[in-house]
C-alpha cells in the first residue's frame, strides 16, 4: 500500500466559483456537506481545469463553457490548485484567471500547497501578471504551461518536459495513446449518471484498442480484390457453359471451314486451268456431233426413199391376189350350185320344155279375155239379192204396212207427199211402228202447212214434192212372187258366169310363174357356162396366188427391217441431240458459273495463310464435269463465304454474352481455337476456378480472422475486466459483470468463413469440396452476402460491430438477468455503484499499474447509497487507486473527512480547519 | 435541438413501425445502421410524437404498443400461439431455443406442429396447414419470419416472443418480486 500514498492531497480555490477561499483533502475519502445549490459540484467540477485540460471535454451540465469560465474566473486573481503527491515529491499545478477576458493560464512548481504563497503582505491575492515572480520570490520554481503542453506531460508524455521543470505525470497511463479516452471517463466520472450501455461499450474498445486490430474492414472491397480473378474467370466458365452447345456448333463449321478451305486451295488451279482449255474443247466436240448428226439424217432420207417403193409393191400385189382369189371363191360356189348339172344341153332342154308350156297357156288366156270381168259380174249378183230381201219385206206386211195405214189416215194430198218423204223401207214397215197416231197426225198437218205450190218449205230446205218420186208402189201378192222367181233365175245365171272369169286370173298366174323360170334357165345357163371357163383356169390361178403371196411376206420383211434400221437412226439422232444440247447447256453452265467466281475476292486471296485441312479426296479435272465441278467449287466458295460471316456473327454473339477471355488473341482464327480449347476443357476449367476460389477464400478469410481474432481478445479482455470489477461485492449484487454478447449472424458468417477457408486449407477436404463447391456454397454465400450487406451499411466492418454489451446481474438466490441499459438494471442507488465502479475499472484499467497514483472520483448525491455500500465503495475505489468525494446535504459518516461549506462575508469558504477527520471506533 | 435533416429515414422508419412492423439488423441492415448511429435523435422524436422505440441489441427495433389494431391484434394473436408451440415442440425435442435463426421451418416442422396442437391451433382458426403458413406469411410482412427458398426462418425480432415464452416457462419465485420492490 506504500505506492497509495501518491496522490492527490488538496484542492484550492481561491476567488473562484463563489468560494473566496476553498481547501479540501483529497488524501482520503470526504463527505462534502451543504445544501443544494451551495457549490459542492462546483467545488469538485473545478479539477476539469486541471485535469481535464482541453475544453471540449469538459462538462458543466446544464452550465456552458462561457459562463463556467466566468464564474471560476471573475477576475486575474482567481485561482485553482491542485496539489499532488508523486514519487519524485509534491507538486503543485494551478490554473489562474487573466482578468476581463475570463482567460486562464497553468503554471506548476514542485513543492506544496500553501495558499499563504498567493496572498500579498496586506492579505489580498496575487494577481495574475505578477504570480510567477511572486512564487520564485517564495522558492517556487513555479513555470507557465501552454494547455496542451501541460495535458501532455499530466499524462506522461514526456516530450515536452522542460529542463529542470519537475515531472508532473499525475495519469501514469500504461499507452500514452489513452489520454483522451481517459480524459472523457474522467469527465464522466465527475458525472457519473450519465454513463451509459454505449459509452461504455465505446471507452472499453477504446481502452482495449492496443490489443484490438481496430482497423475496420471493408469486407466487400476485400471480397471482390480476394475473388476479382475468381470472379473474371467463373464469369467466362458461366459464358462458355452458357453457350456450350452454340460453340460446338461453331467448332463443327471451323472444322468444317478448315475443310473448305482445303478443298478449294486444291480445287482453285484445276478450275483455272479447266475454263481456260474450255473454248477449244467445246468447240471440238460441237464440230464432231454435227458431223455424226449430218450422216444420220442421209441414211435416213435413203431409208424412207426404199419405203416409199415397199409400200406400193405391197398394194398392187395384194390387189392381185384379191382378184385371184375372188374367182377362186365364184369357182368354188358355182360348183356347189351346178353339182347336180352334168352339162349345158340339160339346162338348155329343161328351158325349151318351159317356153313350149308358156305359149299354149298364153293362146287359151287370149280367149276368156274377150268375156266380162268377175268383178262386174260379183256386183250384179249383189244388186239381185238385196231386189229379193225387198221383194220378201213387202210380201210379209202386205196386210199392215206403214203405207197402208197411212193412207188410211192421212188426207190423199198429205199420204202423197209422206209417200214421197219417207223411203221404202219405212213405208213398207209394220202399221205397228205408228203409235200414236194423233201425234203423227199432228205433225203431218203441221207439214202440209209448210207446203205451198208443192213446195215443202222447211226451215233452211225447200223440196219441190213435186218433183219427188213416190217411194213405193203397194203390188199385190201375186205380182211381189213373180218379181221374186224372176230374180232367183238372174242369181243362178250370174253365179256361173263369175266361176268361169275367176279361173281365168288363175291361168295368168300360172303363166307369169313360167316366164319366170324361163329367165332363171336363162341365169343360170350363163353362169354354168362362166363355171366351165373357170374350171379351166384353175391350176394357173392357184400357182399365182402362192407366188403373190410370197412376194407380199417379203416385202413385209424388208419393210420390218427399214423400220428398225429407221428408228435406231431416230434414236442415234435424238443422243445426237442430246449431246449437243448437253455440251451447250454446260457451256452456258460454265459461262454463268464463270462469272459467278468469287474466289477473286479479298478473303480468298491469303486462304492458305489460314488454317486449314489438306484435300484427302482425289480431285482431278474431267472437261465433261468441268460445270459440275466449277459450280461445285464456286458453291464451296459461298459456302466458306457463310461460314465466315456465320462463325463471326456467332463469335459477336459471344461478345455481347461477355464471353471475352480470348477476345485479345491475334487473330480471330486463334480466338475460336483457343476458345474450343478451352470448352473442352470445361471441367478441367471449372476445377481450376474451383481452386482459385478456395485460395481466395483463405485469402478472405485471412483478413476476417483479424477481425475473429480481435473479437477473441476482447473476449477475453472482458472477462479479465470483469473480474477486476467482482473482485468486491457490488452492492446488494452476486453478479455483476458487463459482457460482450456476439452479433451471432456477423459472427456466424465470420466462422463460416474462416471454417472454409481451414477446410480448403487443411486440404483434405478437396473432395468434399468436389461435391459441395466452394462458389455454389450456399452457406457460404449466404455468410458473405451478410457480411457484404453488413460491410456496405457500416462502411467497414470493424470488431464492435461483432458485439453488444449486456450488463450481467443477479442478487443473491436469484438468476442472473441480462439488460442493455444498465439504468434499468436495478435501484439507482444500485446502478449509481455499478457504474461508477464501471467507470473507476475502466480508468484503472488504463494506468500504469507500477506507477499508481490515486486520483480521485466524485459521487453527487451519495445518500442513494446506504452505508454498507459506500464502506464498499470506498474500498473498491481505493483499491482502483481513487479517493472518493461524496456530495450530500448530510455528512456521510463513511468517509474519512467530512468537510461542510461554510460562508464568510456572504461567500462560499472552506478553511482546513474545518475538516472533521471521523475515525472508526472499532480502529 | 435536434437537425430533422439529418434523419435520413425518419419516414421509412416511421411508416414502417407504425405499421407494427419489426426492423430486423441482419435484414433491413442499412436502415438500422441509420437507427444505431442516430439512436437518441429518433427516439426523442418518436417519443415526442407519443410512440416508443425500442431498440433492442439482439438485433431488432418496433414500437412498443399497448394494443394493436384489431388486425394485427388477431394476427400477433395467431403469431404468438403459433410461437408458443412452436417453441415449445423444439423444447420438447431438446433443442437450444435460443438458436431459433438457425432453425428450417419446412412443410414437415410445420405439419409436425399441427398434428401435434390440432385442437389449440383450430381454437384460434387455423384450420389446416396452410393457414399457418398464410400466418407465418403475414408474419413476413412485419418482420418476424423470412421465407428463404420455401423455407421460413425466424428473425431476430422473435426474440420478444422467445423472452415471454422463457417468463412463462420460469417457475414462479415468490420473493423475487419482493426484493426487486425492495431495491426499487
Ligand atoms: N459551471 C458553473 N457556471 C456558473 N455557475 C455555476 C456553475 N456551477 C455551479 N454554478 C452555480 O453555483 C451554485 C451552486 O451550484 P452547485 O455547485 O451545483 O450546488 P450543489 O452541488 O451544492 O447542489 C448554483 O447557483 C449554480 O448556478
Ligand atoms: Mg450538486
Amino acid at each position: 500500500m506504500s505506492l497509495a500514498q501518491y496522490g492527490f492531497q488538496k484542492l484550492v480555490l481561491l476567488n473562484s466559483a463563489g468560494y473566496s477561499r476553498a481547501e479540501l483533502p483529497l488524501d482520503d475519502s470526504v463527505s462534502i456537506v451543504a445544501p443544494n445549490n451551495t457549490g459542492k459540484t462546483s467545488l469538485i467540477n473545478a479539477l476539469q481545469f486541471l485535469l481535464i485540460l482541453d475544453q471540449r471535454n469538459m462538462d458543466f451540465g446544464s452550465h456552458s463553457l462561457e459562463i463556467s469560465r466566468r464564474f471560476y474566473f471573475p477576475n486575474n486573481c482567481a485561482y485553482i490548485l491542485l496539489e499532488v503527491l508523486l514519487p519524485t515529491g509534491s507538486v503543485v499545478i494551478g490554473c489562474v484567471g487573466k482578468g476581463l477576458s475570463h482567460d486562464y493560464e497553468y503554471f506548476a512548481y514542485s513543492g506544496s500547497l500553501d495558499v499563504g504563497d498567493y496572498r500579498l503582505d496586506d492579505g489580498s491575492l496575487v494577481s495574475q501578471p505578477k504570480l510567477i515572480s511572486h512564487l520564485i520570490g517564495r522558492d517556487k520554481l513555479a513555470n507557465i504551461y501552454q494547455q496542451t503542453d501541460l495535458r501532455a506531460l499530466l499524462y506522461g508524455n514526456r516530450q515536452k518536459q522542460q529542463s529542470g521543470a519537475p515531472d508532473l505525470t499525475i495519469f501514469p497511463l500504461e499507452y500514452i495513446s489513452h489520454a483522451a479516452t481517459y480524459q472523457r471517463i474522467l469527465t464522466r466520472t465527475l458525472r457519473l449518471d450519465r454513463l451509459d450501455t454505449r459509452e461504455v461499450k465505446k471507452y472499453l474498445l477504446e481502452i482495449f484498442k492496443n490489443d484490438l486490430n481496430d482497423r475496420g474492414v471493408d469486407f466487400k472491397s476485400e471480397w471482390d480484390k480476394s475473388f476479382a480473378d475468381v470472379n473474371r474467370d467463373k464469369a467466362q466458365y458461366d459464358a462458355v457453359f452458357r453457350n456450350k452447345v452454340l460453340i460446338e456448333t461453331m467448332e463443327l463449321s471451323q472444322q468444317e471451314r478448315k475443310a473448305l478451305r482445303g478443298k478449294i486451295i486444291h480445287w482453285k488451279p484445276l478450275i483455272e486451268k479447266g475454263l481456260n482449255e474450255w473454248e477449244a474443247y467445246h468447240k471440238k466436240e460441237l464440230g464432231e456431233l454435227t458431223l455424226v448428226h449430218q450422216q444420220l439424217e442421209n441414211d435416213g432420207l435413203v431409208l424412207a426413199e426404199r419405203q416409199k417403193e415397199i409400200y406400193k409393191d405391197q398394194a398392187t400385189t395384194q390387189h392381185s391376189l384379191k382378184e385371184f382369189q375372188k374367182q377362186e371363191k365364184k369357182c368354188e360356189d358355182l360348183s356347189i350350185q351346178f353339182q347336180f348339172v352334168t352339162d349345158l344341153a340339160q339346162l338348155e332342154s329343161q328351158r325349151q320344155q318351159q317356153q313350149d308350156e308358156r305359149d299354149e297357156l298364153v293362146r287359151l288366156i287370149k280367149n276368156v279375155e274377150a268375156r266380162q270381168s268377175p268383178s262386174v259380174i260379183k256386183k250384179d249378183i249383189k244388186k239381185i239379192e238385196r231386189e229379193l230381201i225387198d221383194l220378201n219385206q213387202q210380201l210379209e206386211n202386205l196386210g199392215d204396212n206403214l203405207y197402208l195405214r197411212l193412207q188410211e189416215l192421212l188426207p190423199s194430198d198429205s199420204f202423197e207427199v209422206v209417200k214421197r218423204l219417207l223411203a221404202r223401207p219405212v213405208l213398207s214397215l209394220s202399221a205397228s211402228s205408228l203409235d200414236n197416231e194423233l201425234a203423227f197426225k199432228d205433225f203431218v198437218a203441221q207439214i202440209e202447212k209448210s207446203i205451198c205450190n208443192n213446195q215443202l218449205i222447211l226451215p233452211g230446205l225447200s223440196i219441190d214434192v213435186s218433183a219427188l218420186e213416190p217411194n213405193l208402189v203397194i203390188k199385190t201378192a201375186n205380182e211381189l212372187e213373180e218379181d221374186i222367181k224372176d230374180c232367183q233365175g238372174q242369181q243362178k245365171e250370174l253365179h256361173k258366169l263369175l266361176k268361169t272369169a275367176e279361173a281365168l286370173s288363175e291361168e295368168t298366174q300360172k303363166q307369169k310363174r313360167l316366164e319366170q323360170k324361163i329367165a332363171q334357165l336363162n341365169k343360170d345357163i350363163t353362169d354354168f357356162k362362166s363355171l366351165l371357163e373357170l374350171r379351166e383356169n384353175t391350176q394357173i390361178r392357184q400357182s399365182d396366188i402362192v407366188k403373190l403371196r410370197e412376194s407380199l411376206e417379203v416385202l413385209g420383211i424388208e419393210e420390218k427391217k427399214l423400220d428398225e434400221s429407221k428408228g435406231l437412226i431416230a434414236e442415234s439422232l435424238k443422243q445426237n441431240e442430246e449431246k449437243r444440247g448437253a455440251i451447250e447447256a454446260q457451256h452456258r453452265r460454265i459461262n454463268q458459273s464463270r462469272n459467278q467466281r468469287q474466289d477473286h475476292q479479298p478473303q480468298f486471296s491469303y486462304l492458305e495463310q489460314l488454317p486449314c485441312l489438306p484435300y484427302m479426296e482425289v480431285g482431278s479435272l474431267k472437261m465433261t464435269e468441268l460445270a459440275d465441278q466449277i459450280e461445285s467449287y464456286n458453291g464451296d466458295c459461298q459456302k466458306l463465304k457463310q461460314l465466315d460471316d456465320r462463325l463471326k456473327n456467332k463469335l459477336d454473339t459471344l461478345h455481347h454474352d461477355d464471353l471475352s477471355k480470348f477476345q485479345y488473341e491475334e487473330s480471330a482464327e486463334k480466338e475460336l481455337e483457343s476458345l474450343f480449347a478451352f470448352t473442352a476443357q470445361l471441367a478441367l476449367e471449372k476445377e481450376a476456378i474451383e481452386r482459385k476460389s478456395r485460395s481466395a477464400v483463405v485469402q478472405v478469410a485471412a483478413i476476417l480472422r483479424g477481425l475473429r481474432d480481435s473479437l477473441e481478445t476482447l473476449k477475453m479482455r472482458m472477462n479479465e475486466f470483469n473480474n477486476k470489477i467482482n473482485h468486491r461485492q457490488l452492492s446488494d449484487l452476486k453478479i455483476f459483470r458487463i459482457e460482450p454478447r456476439e452479433e451471432e449472424s456477423l459472427v456466424g458468417a465470420i466462422k463460416t468463413l474462416i471454417s472454409t477457408s481451414e477446410q480448403v486449407d487443411s486440404g483434405n477436404s478437396f473432395d468434399l469440396f468436389d461435391h459441395n463447391t466452394v462458389l455454389d456454397d450456399k452457406a457460404l454465400n449466404k455468410a458473405k452476402d451478410i457480411l457484404i450487406r453488413e460491410g456496405e451499411a457500416r462502411g467497414s466492418i470493424k470488431v464492435e460491430h461483432l458485439f453488444r454489451l449486456v450488463f450481467k446481474i443477479a442478487k443473491e438466490n436469484q438468476k442472473p438477468a441480462e439488460f442493455e441499459n444498465i439504468d434499468s438494471a436495478a435501484s439507482n442507488g444500485t446502478v449509481l455503484m455499478a457504474k461508477l465502479i464501471t467507470g473507476l475499472a475502466m480508468l484503472n484499467q488504463m494506468q500504469n499499474p507500477k506507477k499508481a497514483v490515486k486520483t480521485l472520483c466524485y459521487l453527487d448525491e451519495a445518500a442513494s447509497l446506504d452505508q454498507k455500500n459506500q464502506r464498499n465503495l470506498i474500498k473498491t475505489a481505493s483499491e482502483f487507486g481513487f479517493t472518493l468525494i461524496f456530495a450530500s446535504p448530510e455528512p456521510q459518516i463513511t468517509a474519512r473527512y467530512c468537510v461542510p461549506i461554510g460562508t464568510k462575508n456572504g461567500v462560499n469558504y472552506i478553511n482546513q480547519f474545518n475538516w472533521q477527520i471521523l475515525e472508526p471506533i472499532d480502529e | 435541438m435536434i437537425d430533422l435533416s439529418t434523419l435520413s429515414s425518419l419516414d421509412e422508419l416511421f411508416k414502417q413501425f407504425n405499421s407494427g412492423t419489426h426492423l430486423n439488423r441482419l435484414k433491413d441492415t442499412e436502415l438500422w445502421v441509420e437507427l444505431e448511429n442516430n439512436q437518441e435523435a429518433y427516439q426523442s422524436i418518436y417519443t415526442a410524437l407519443g410512440y416508443t422505440l425500442v431498440l433492442d441489441g439482439r438485433g431488432f427495433a418496433y414500437f412498443k404498443t399497448d394494443q394493436g389494431t384489431s388486425n394485427t391484434g388477431k394476427l400477433t394473436r395467431r403469431l404468438a400461439l403459433l410461437l408458443m408451440l412452436l417453441f415449445e415442440f423444439q423444447a420438447d425435442r431438446g433443442i437450444n431455443l435460443f438458436q431459433f435463426q438457425q432453425w428450417r421451418i419446412d412443410d414437415e416442422l410445420i405439419t409436425n406442429i399441427w398434428q401435434n396442437y390440432k385442437t389449440i391451433l383450430e381454437a384460434e382458426e387455423l384450420n389446416d396447414v396452410s393457414a399457418i403458413k398464410d400466418t407465418f406469411d403475414s408474419a413476413i410482412r412485419i418482420g418476424f419470419i423470412e421465407n428463404d427458398s420455401g423455407v421460413y426462418a425466424l428473425l431476430p425480432a422473435v426474440h420478444r416472443y422467445l423472452d415471454l415464452f422463457e417468463e412463462l416457462a420460469q417457475p414462479e419465485i415468490p420473493d423475487e418480486t419482493e426484493s426487486k420492490e425492495e431495491v426499487l
